[in-house]
């Protein structure tokens, strides 16, 4: 139902990271009157979105994770690439939404990774897998990835995809702009039903949303977070096409090339709420791991390290809570771009439902 | 009937009461497990129910326990009413370890510690020797030491020598699943050692091999990765605490002596017995 312009039924979010901004653009494309709050600076994001690679890989996770965020992953699949459209038409810059598939790839000593990855897989989906998953031998994967000259197999995950978050999240603040969001930077907030509460006082909406991840840790109990390093290296003798992850019986590694000989080698997954940077150990783990990668990376520069805690739940399932006035959304845990587009369509519909029944 | 003398309740119970006695603490579950590598603390929870487990060993070495920003899932597990036997996972020195252990010790409010030294990055195989030093001072410092050790009966005596009164030996490398290796080194130790509570810890990684481990007469198997990496990890654990139990009350029953040929148990009845021996080689 049409929300008529005279009576824009107003909207708070708290919290401006990745589900914050999209719920943020896609309501104040409905008409409602939206208030974005965030408690740090809007430009320079601090939270797991900014952190974060943007793999949006539903295959890949659903080996670690319930059946379910496989289902959200893939509705958030066929969101993306329409969604990034619309946003780069309205603001004039790219995205960087790549649908071009993800590789899987183990040393021979470790091939058995492989074969664990598909059986788990094959459990979990409970479904012919070869639609999804393509088992590669080394020249069929140097044919995609030429530069993946070490591995003689592989896997092909050919529905996956990526985006690049460090241009996704300020697109996205300057599409909020557009749209006249009203946008409380350094105003760190409390939610309840109707009301956002701040240092200078209260205010009150027809609907306010809570998407502050770990600063809504005293609201939602089991809220924990997980840290993840990450570094990101640059080098233009190694160029991959799409995220390649390195299957070993103890670390994980991924690495997402971005442009400029960029690659985000991540990411480390530490029960844990430390926030300090990242460890001597965890760099040594993702530098080796992308060294046996490739050995030219090895004179690849580390331009930066990146260091964050994931919102996450005891289930490591997403958090959604809605009662009047109020809706939460939160534990996105490792699944941020994979999930966000969905959990936002919910949520919308969430909020579009309570307005409506209020007016 | 004498049957009724040796039914099933008569030996679980048989069982039930011989209690696995370490450092003077008793318990009725003979399957300690670890708390790593789960898809989610949740599902880690119910594993741990579903084993049955007394006793869960975790891991503190990466959370940087001196600011206690792991607190949240040590709660967590703390709630599951177990004792706790923190690891000195990932730990190359004796030194490294030592400083973990009070750290444990002060977090977890206990003294028991599974000693971790680690000598190779592959295959986390134990360092004897710096095994060995610590033990010997964490002894000292008043720690029940519960040291991950390889099956070397040498390495393992020196282990009790300096005060350890329970010993646990790799089956395998830790994560491999390729369950008891070296199965002479093992019955070697269960033999030279039988008063020692000894545990198989690491590589085991089906219930099969945990039931081995137990009919081989060892006291109690820990794993981690075999239950929580199965596809349904709460099911794999109840599997393992039934395979626990079988193997332990096999062991307990006296397993038959395996003989050189098949043979039938009750005679063919149609042949004279001379001649069965030789049916065989008559039907080829």
């Amino acid at each position: 139902m049409p929300v008529t312009s005279e009576i824009k039924p107003s909207v708070a979010i708290a919290g401006g990271g990745l589900i914050g901004r999209l719920l943020a653009w896609r309501l104040s494309l409905q008409q409602f009157d939206v208030t974005l709050y965030e408690a740090g600076d809007l430009s320079t994001p601090g939270g797991a979105c900014w952190a974060a690679a943007g793999m949006i890989s539903p295959l890949s996770e659903l080996v670690h994770s319930e059946a379910e965020i496989y289902r959200l992953g893939v509705q958030s699949l066929a969101l993306w690439p329409s969604w990034a459209e619309q946003l780069e038409q309205q603001s004039g810059r790219q995205v960087q939404f790549r649908h071009a598939g993800s590789l899987l790839v183990a040393h021979a000593q470790d091939k058995s990774e492989l074969l664990q990855f598909q059986r788990e897989l094959q459990g979990k989906l409970n479904d012919d897998i070869s639609a999804h998953v393509q088992a590669l031998d080394g020249e069929q994967l140097r044919q995609l990835e030429p530069a993946l000259e070490n591995f003689e197999q592989g896997l092909y995950l050919r529905d996956e995809g990526d985006i690049n978050n460090r241009r996704l999240l300020p697109v996205l603040l300057s599409v909020l702009r557009q749209q006249d969001v009203a946008l409380r930077e350094r105003t760190p907030v409390s939610c309840s039903g109707y009301q956002v509460e701040h240092q200078e006082g209260r205010v009150r909406f027809d609907c306010v949303i809570d998407c502050r991840g770990l600063g809504a840790q005293q609201q939602i109990q089991g809220l924990r977070g997980v840290r993840g390093e990450v570094l990101v290296v640059q080098t233009r003798e190694v160029e991959l096409q799409r995220p390649v992850r390195l299957l070993h019986p103890r670390y994980k590694l991924y690495a997402v090339p971005r442009p400029d000989g960029r690659t985000v080698i991540g990411a480390t997954e530490i029960e844990s709420e430390d926030m300090s940077p990242i460890s001597v150990r965890s760099t040594m783990e993702l530098s080796s791991a992308l060294y046996s990668l490739h050995p030219a990376f090895a004179e690849a520069r580390i331009v930066e390290t990146r260091v964050h805690c994931r919102p996450a739940t005891m289930d490591n399932m997403p958090y959604i809570h809605s009662e009047p006035g109020l809706v939460r959304v939160n534990g996105l845990h490792r699944h941020g771009y994979l999930l966000a587009p969905a959990l936002a369509e919910k949520v919308e519909k969430l909020v579009t439902k309570q307005v409506l029944q209020v007016a | 009937m004498w049957w009724r003398r040796w039914s099933v309740d008569d030996s679980k119970r048989l069982i039930m009461n011989e209690q696995l006695n370490l450092y003077g603490k008793n318990f009725n579950s003979r399957l300690l497990v670890g708390t790593a590598l789960y898809p989610s603390p949740a599902i880690m929870r119910e594993s741990v129910e579903a084993s049955g487990a007394e006793i869960i060993t975790l891991s503190l070495r990466r959370q940087s326990p001196e600011q206690q920003q792991g607190k949240m899932i040590w709660d967590y597990i703390r709630e599951s009413g177990c004792q706790l036997l923190p690891n000195t996972a990932g730990c190359r020195t004796p030194r490294e370890v030592i400083a973990l252990a009070e750290m444990s010790r002060e977090i977890f409010q206990t003294d028991w510690l599974k000693l971790e030294v680690i000598g190779d990055d592959y295959n986390l195989q134990p360092d004897p020797y710096g095994l060995i030093e610590a033990a010997r001072e964490l002894v000292k410092r008043g720690f029940k030491v519960l040291p991950y050790c390889t099956d070397d009966l040498v390495v393992c005596r020196r282990l009790l020598d300096v005060g350890c009164e329970v010993l646990m030996p790799w089956g395998a490398p830790i994560g491999t699943g390729q369950g008891l290796l070296n199965k002479y080194n093992l019955q070697t130790l269960r033999e030279r050692l039988p008063d020692v509570p000894l545990i198989i810890d690491a590589g085991i990684g089906a219930p099969s091999q945990a039931a081995e481990a137990m009919e081989m007469g060892f006291d109690a198997v820990l794993l981690n990765t075999a239950i929580a990496k199965a596809q349904n990890p709460v099911v794999m654990a109840q599997s393992f605490r039934l395979a626990v139990e079988a193997g332990r009350s096999a062991h307990a029953a006296g397993l038959m002596v395996k003989r050189q040929t098949a043979s039938p148990s009750t005679p063919t009845l149609d042949m004279p017995f001379w001649q069965q021996s030789s049916s065989k080689a008559l039907q080829d």
